[in-house]
This record gives C-alpha cells, sequence and structure tokens, in this order.
C-alpha cells in the first residue's frame, strides 16, 4: 500500500448501465480500483473494464443511480480492489464489497490481498482428500463432501436451499483431527429476511465464531454481486493457506452473480450467448470455483459449496449447465421431494459427488461406506422402478420383493432423506441408517455389499 | 360301586389333564412374561441410552452456543476498546501535524509533494491549493516549479497541496490529510500491535 494516491478525472464522457466512461485519462490499469464522487461528495467504487484511446469503462459496484455527466468525478486508485485480511475476520459479518456491517471497526489488516486471488499453480494442487462432516445424512451418507472439493447445490426458486445451506455452515465440521474449521459464508443478492436468518442461526448455534458472512442484499447493487464471491473467496484463502484452517465455502444464490454479470456485458454491448449471457460465463465462473483445492505443503484447504437456483427448475439453463463442467458433481434438491414435505429434498439419483471415494472408507469414515452407499442407491433406484409399475399394475400385482423395495422407498425418503433443520447426525448415525434401510430387503438382494459387511452390520426385521 | 369307580376315575382324569394344561399355560405365560421382560429391558435399555445421547448432543451444542457467543462478545470488546485507543493515537498524532514548524524540513516536503503531484497528472501547468498557514511556504517553493500557479482559494487540511490542471480535468489531492487517510490501515496495525495486538 502507498501514500500516494491516485489522479482524480472530471470529465465522464458517458453513463450507461452500470458503467462509467472516463474521457482524457492516462496511466490507468486494466482492473484498476476507482473511486466515483458525486456532486454530493459521495463515494461509490468501482473497477475499470476497459481502457483504450485515452478512455477508461469503469463498472460502479453501487450502481450509477443518481450520477450525472457534469460533476461527476472519477479517481484512479493506482491498484486494484484488496480485502484487508487477518483472523480478526472470524466471526464478523460484511456487506457485498468487504466493509463491516456489524457495528464493530474495520479489522486491523494483517494484509492486503487482490481479490482476484493468485491462480493456483496446477502442479502445487494437491488432490482433494478426506471428509467433511455436514452433519446432514444424505451428503455425509451418499454426496459426500471432500476437503478441497467444489460441489454444487442445484436448487429451485422457493426451495429450501437456504435452510440447507445454514444447516451446513452451522454443522460443517472437521472430523478425526485438531485442525481448525472455518466457514466462509456469501450470501448474493438474498432477500433481508435470509440475510437475517443466516445471521441469527450462526449466532444462536455459537457457530459464527468461526464463520465470515459477507452479505449482498436483494436491493443493493447488482453489481457488487461481482465482487461478492471474490472477496469471499479471498478470505477464504487467507484463512486457509496463511492460518491453515479446513475452510468450507457457502456461495448463495450464484444464479443472481450470473444476472449482474449479464447486466454488465448488456451494458457493454457485448454479443449476447445462450439466454443473453456472455460468451464468457463459462470462463468467468472458472474463475469463482477453481479457487476451490488444496495446495501441496500447505495445511488448509478451501472447499465449495456454491448453490444456485435453476430458472424454471431447468437443469439445461447455462448456469447449471456450466456450473456442472466445473465443479467435481452436484447435489440436486427435487421439486416433487420438495412438496412431499421432505427435507433436506435432495433427488439422489440426479446428484452425485465425483470424488467422494477419496474422503470416505476405513480411516476417514468406515470400511463399509462406499458399498452401503452404493446398496441404497442400488436399492432406491429399484424402489422408484417398482412405484412407477405399481402406478400401471396396482400393488396386488406386485411381487413380494417387490413390496419389499417399495418399503425401502418410502423408509429412504422418511427416514433417512427426512432430516430436522436441527438435527446434527455423525457419519456412525448416518451409516446406521443406512444398514437400517437396506435391511427391509432379504440378504440376498444385498449384492452390492461384502458378505463380511453384511455378517457385521445387517439387521434382520 | 363300578359305575361310581368309572366316574371317579373320569373326574380324576379331568382335573389331571385340566391341572396340566394350567401347569402348561402357567409355564408358557411366564415363560412369555419373562421373554416380554427380557427384550423390554433390551429395548428400554435402548431407550435409556438414545435418550442419553441425545440429552449429551443437546448439552454439548448447548456449550458450544454459550462458550462460541460468549467468546465472540469479549472478542468484539476487545476490538472497540483497541479501536478507541488508535483514535486517541489518530487524535494526538493529528493534533501534532497541525502544530509542526513550517520550517525547512517542511519546505522540502511541499517541494517533494508538489514534484509528485506534476508526476502524477503528466503536466506542469497547474493551479495549486493549500491551506492559510502552508500558503507563503507553497508560493515560495511554486519558483522550483514554472507553470505552476497558486490559487486563491484556500482549502481546510492539516497541510500540503491539492492540485488541478489548468483546464480543470485532471486533479490530485496531496494533502497531508489524503495521504493519512490512505495509509490508515498501515497505521491502524502498526498502533494496535503496541496494544499486542
Amino acid at each position: 500500500m502507498s501514500s500516494q494516491g491516485g489522479v482524480q478525472y472530471s470529465k465522464i464522457a458517458e453513463i450507461k448501465g452500470p458503467l462509467v466512461i472516463v474521457d482524457g485519462v492516462e496511466s490507468v490499469a486494466f482492473d484498476e480500483l476507482v473511486e466515483i464522487q458525486t456532486t454530493d461528495g459521495q463515494r461509490r467504487l468501482g473497477k475499470v473494464l476497459e481502457v483504450g484511446n485515452g478512455k477508461a469503462i469503469v463498472q460502479v459496484f453501487e450502481g450509477t443511480t443518481g450520477l450525472s455527466i457534469s460533476g461527476t468525478s472519477a479517481k484512479f486508485a493506482g491498484k486494484v480492489m484488496e480485502m484487508p485480511v487477518s483472523e480478526q475476520v472470524l466471526g464478523r459479518v460484511f456487506d457485498g464489497l468487504g466493509r463491516p456491517i456489524d457495528g464493530l471497526p474495520d479489522p486491523i489488516a494483517e494484509k492486503f490481498i487482490d481479490i482476484n486471488g493468485e491462480p493456483m499453480n496446477p502442479e502445487q494442487r494437491e488432490y482433494p482428500r478426506d471428509f467433511i462432516q455436514t452433519g446432514v445424512s444424505v451428503i455425509d451418507g451418499m454426496l459426500t463432501l471432500v476437503r478441497g472439493q467444489k460441489l454444487p447445490i442445484f436448487s429451485g426458486s422457493g426451495m429450501s436451499h437456504n435452510i440447507l445451506a445454514a444447516q451446513i455452515a452451522r454443522q460443517a465440521a472437521v472430523v478425526g483431527t485438531s485442525d481448525e474449521f472455518a466457514v466462509v459464508f456469501a450470501a448474493i443478492g438474498v432477500q433481508f429476511s435470509e440475510a437475517e436468518y443466516f445471521k441469527r442461526s450462526l449466532e444462536e448455534s455459537g457457530a459464527l465464531k468461526r464463520s465470515v458472512l459477507f452479505l449482498n442484499l436483494a436491493d443493493d447493487p447488482a453489481i457488487e454481486r461481482i465482487i461478492t464471491p471474490r472477496v469471499a473467496l479471498t478470505v477464504a484463502e487467507y484463512l486457509a493457506y496463511d492460518l491453515g484452517m479446513h475452510v468450507l465455502v457457502i456461495l448463495t444464490d450464484m444464479t443472481n452473480y450470473a444476472e449482474a454479470l449479464r447486466e454488465i456485458s448488456a451494458a457493454r454491448e457485448e454479443v449476447p450467448g445462450r439466454k443473453g449471457y456472455p460468451g464468457y460465463l463459462y470462463t468467468d465462473l472458472s474463475t469463482i470455483y477453481e479457487r476451490a483445492g488444496r495446495l501441496r505443503d500447505k495445511k488448509g484447504s478451501v472447499t465449495q459449496m456454491p448453490i444456485l437456483t435453476m430458472p424454471s427448475d431447468d437443469i439445461t439453463h447455462p448456469i447449471p449447465d456450466l456450473t456442472g463442467y466445473i465443479t467435481e458433481g452436484q447435489i440436486v434438491l427435487g421439486r416433487d421431494l420438495f412438496r412431499q414435505g421432505v427435507y433436506p429434498p435432495v433427488n439422489i439419483l440426479m446428484s452425485l459427488s465425483r470424488i467422494m471415494k477419496d474422503g470416505i472408507g476405513e480411516g476417514r469414515t468406515r470400511a463399509d461406506h462406499q458399498e452401503i452407499s452404493n446398496q441404497n442407491y442400488d436399492a432406491y433406484s429399484r424402489a422408484q422402478e417398482v412405484r412407477a409399475l405399481a402406478g400401471i399394475v396396482g400393488k396386488a400385482g406386485l411381487t413380494g420383493v417387490d413390496l419389499k423395495y417399495l418399503e425401502v422407498g418410502d423408509g429412504f425418503e422418511k427416514e433417512f432423506l427426512t432430516q430436522g433443520v436441527d438435527e446434527n447426525r455423525t457419519i456412525e448415525e448416518t451409516l446406521g441408517l443406512q444398514w437400517k434401510i437396506v435391511s427391509l430387503l432379504p440378504k440376498n438382494e444385498l449384492t452390492k455389499v461384502k458378505d463380511k459387511f453384511i455378517d457385521q452390520y445387517y439387521k434382520e426385521q | 360301586m363300578g359305575v361310581d369307580s368309572a366316574l371317579e376315575q373320569t373326574v380324576e382324569k379331568i382335573l389331571q389333564n385340566t391341572e396340566q394344561q394350567i401347569v402348561s399355560s402357567l409355564k408358557e405365560a411366564l415363560k412369555s412374561s419373562q421373554s416380554m421382560l427380557a427384550n423390554s429391558q433390551t429395548s428400554l435399555e435402548q431407550e435409556y441410552d438414545k435418550i442419553l445421547a441425545e440429552g449429551k448432543k443437546e448439552a454439548e451444542k448447548l456449550e458450544k452456543q454459550i462458550v462460541g457467543n460468549a467468546d465472540l462478545d469479549s472478542r468484539n470488546k476487545q476490538l472497540l476498546l483497541v479501536e478507541e485507543s488508535i483514535e486517541k493515537v489518530f487524535e494526538k498524532a493529528i493534533k501534532k501535524l497541525q502544530d509542526t514548524d513550517r520550517n525547512n524540513e517542511y519546505s522540502k516536503l511541499i517541494s517533494t509533494l508538489l514534484q509528485e503531484s506534476i508526476d502524477a497528472i503528466g503536466t506542469s501547468d497547474i493551479t495549486v491549493q493549500t491551506n492559510s498557514k502552508d500558503k507563503s511556504v507553497v508560493q515560495s517553493s511554486l519558483s522550483k516549479f514554472p507553470g505552476a500557479t497558486l490559487s486563491s482559494d484556500l482549502i481546510e487540511c492539516l497541510g500540503g497541496i491539492k492540485v488541478q490542471s489548468k483546464d480543470g480535468t485532471m486533479k490530485f489531492d496531496n494533502t497531508i490529510d489524503a495521504r493519512l487517510d490512505r495509509l490508515k490501515p498501515l497505521i491502524r496495525k502498526d498502533i494496535a500491535s503496541k496494544f499486542g495486538r
């Protein structure tokens, strides 16, 4: 940080949507931080999107409402946007741009870090391993979250993804190690009531102490949403790689982020891609998602759980589609289960944690974890087929085994999937429930698990 | 007599059968109640363990909640106290800066600030603004910068200068206030470290 400030330019050529075009500028750099000053002395932050021919296009984070060409000036700070970081950020609540909103002073910074992050050297990356317990059975048991993984939740409008996000933030922990754990929670474009819920939920559970909250509300300027995940990830990287913590970053709702990106792209008159999103949506999303991981010789890890609402529950929509290409699996919430009152309404047949196998098993969770999970997948999928069949031929037309599978389907949804909002299940409890469900079937139906595990855990009912 | 004996035998047989039946059902009832007792003992124990485990879980949750909130509260109070002290240090520093002698050293500082401003704006055709206290120092320093003129408008600041290009499109704030503002996060850290933070 230098004591020398930047030059203030008062020749504004144009104000277009969230963009301000400044004329007659010299020595300005791409991504440079800009302070826009209004006629009444108000200050807003922005960054340089493009420079050339003596002009600079500035994206104003707090919006351009109320700005006029005359009287507005732009001060180029000579540096990129930085986030002050230290251990003191834990337990704090910030707005979408990283400014405290909890009534406490700015944290005393140990470092100022560029919010765009350092690109991770692929050679230095370590494969994600080890288990993060969320206390949510369906995730821990069948879609296990692994340290350093990026595992998104695909939800739909009005579904219980925010309740699930808050539950994960409260309960998540690394088990079997004394390593420190932290949660960075970034709410992007959420309603005030939701933001209050997240805050209260962490405060009341005592989990705020190990959390950092970034709240960008629905009525905050949409452009701020571009910054929120980046400041959150900057803090997460500091906690992970400088302080050696295992950090879980929850980003909700990435759809609002993509909408903000579309707004800027439209204002820049860029050629639109699918559904009006910019052609670089994939690249842009990857600059966020790829900030998850583990580094060789570094103790900590950054695990990401981005949450996005699929417009019209359409999984082929560009946002979930492109997200799915970058991330390592997905947890899909099902509208049918949600309507039946199942919480969390995870549709396991559409969900997958690609690197689950590296975080579970003997020494991590339990030796039978993978096999009992596969058996549950198999049984539930068969139960769905039997349900469909029963819809045609009626229950009377089903065999005895088919009827058992129907019981398994119901038991799976009512006992295993359904869980209290405050219910924190250990991995032992989760695996116990999985065995209880498959024990509704005769032993000879259990084809995915070894006999030794059947002898040990099968409970005849 | 023969009839009586036969009757007696029949009654005896019925009594024996009934006794056997009663004894057998008693045995069965005993066995079943013992098995029920044994079963309920297990389920009772399971229920008992479950209640204990849930209670333990709840207690751990409450402990975490109470300890977490207490830690956070005390940390926040410390933060506010440190901030209060930092503000006091700043106030004193500002007072000291206000009372600084406008001596030869200060004149050198103004020259440095002028050079920095000209470099930043990219032209020496500038108008300089300062406060009433620094006016004469700035005026004398301007002789080294042809093209630079001192504005008659005074500004409110601790010291230093504000510079703008002659056409008014570029401004550069090089007052002590602005520099202090920019360095405040670093200075805060230094002050806090003196308080052991």
